[in-house]
């Protein structure tokens, strides 16, 4: 009744006001820091390397991102493809489902495992090869070959 | 299939400028690999631009819409608005020279049209 979820109302209060207190500001409190020092950070001698993503570069475009370049050896790079041959199927979920991308990422895996015996011969040109049309495609190199095609 | 096709004929054409130009082999699988991916990839584009313009209030696609595809990168999205703004720039010409002319002749694209045109080029870029 009305009572009950007025007490809910006054403990969350107060648990809220107990949060806010310590989260005054944005970096850890002195409680917290200590509990991250001890459990969580990576020191020196954990054996262990810091783990870090890879960067995205374009070996077409000019390189504009700074790579914070960090001493060889002492990271571990993330790696996504070392598990490639895990991936052309959905792997579990928790709360969020895979995304289009996603699925586009794992039928493409799926397509490349099912081609990787295929020697010479593709089955996918086979395919697609009696459904080209001349006049779909426009290749900036094969212009000069396409009489009357200016721009 | 005949959209498939395309895709995959241009992929190969493009494949083989890279291998002239580094020296390097696609075998036919990965050539089709690519294709695939392009093709689905245009998918999720076409998905996300019609997003981006309709969180923009718009029904149109302009090439700011196609910017956002590339916000990921600061080398592609400055490589792209490079050409998106080269792109304009001739554009600006065309109308130049098309106003001059145009007292005898109607072949003005509508806007629309033209912002079509963009982004089928940009999508082709990536």
């Amino acid at each position: 009744g009305r009572r009950s979820s007025s007490l809910q109302d006054k403990s969350l209060c107060v648990t809220g006001q107990k949060q806010m207190n310590s989260h005054k500001s944005w970096s850890l409190s002195p409680e917290e820091f200590e509990i991250w020092d001890r459990l969580y950070r990576i020191k020196e001698g954990d054996g262990i390397k810091e783990p870090i993503l890879p960067r995205a570069q374009f070996e077409t475009l000019e390189n504009l991102e700074e790579t914070p370049e960090p001493e060889e050896g002492a990271a571990r790079e993330l790696s996504l493809c070392e598990w490639s041959l895990w991936q052309n199927q959905p792997l579990p979920t928790a709360l969020v489902a895979h995304s289009d991308l996603c699925h586009l990422f794992i039928s493409a895996m799926e397509m490349m495992e099912l081609m990787r015996h295929q020697q010479g011969d593709c089955s996918y040109e086979r395919e697609l090869q009696p459904h080209l049309r001349m006049e779909d495609v426009n290749i900036p190199g094969n212009k000069r070959n396409i009489p009357g095609n200016k721009r | 299939q005949r959209l498939k096709a395309a895709v995959h004929y241009t992929v190969g054409c493009l494949c083989q400028e890279v291998e002239e130009d580094k020296d390097a082999q696609f075998t036919k699988q990965s050539i089709a690999a690519i294709s695939e991916i392009t093709f689905r990839q245009c998918e999720i584009f076409a998905k996300d631009l019609e997003m981006f313009a309709r969180h923009a209030k718009r029904t149109t696609v302009t090439t700011d819409d196609v910017k956002l595809l590339a916000r990921r990168s600061n080398s592609l999205l400055k490589y792209i608005t490079q050409k998106s703004e080269e792109l304009a720039s001739s554009n600006m010409e065309q109308k130049e020279k098309k106003k001059k002319k145009s007292s005898t002749a109607k072949g003005e694209r509508t806007p629309g049209e033209q912002e079509a045109a963009v982004t089928e080029n940009e999508d082709s870029n990536m």
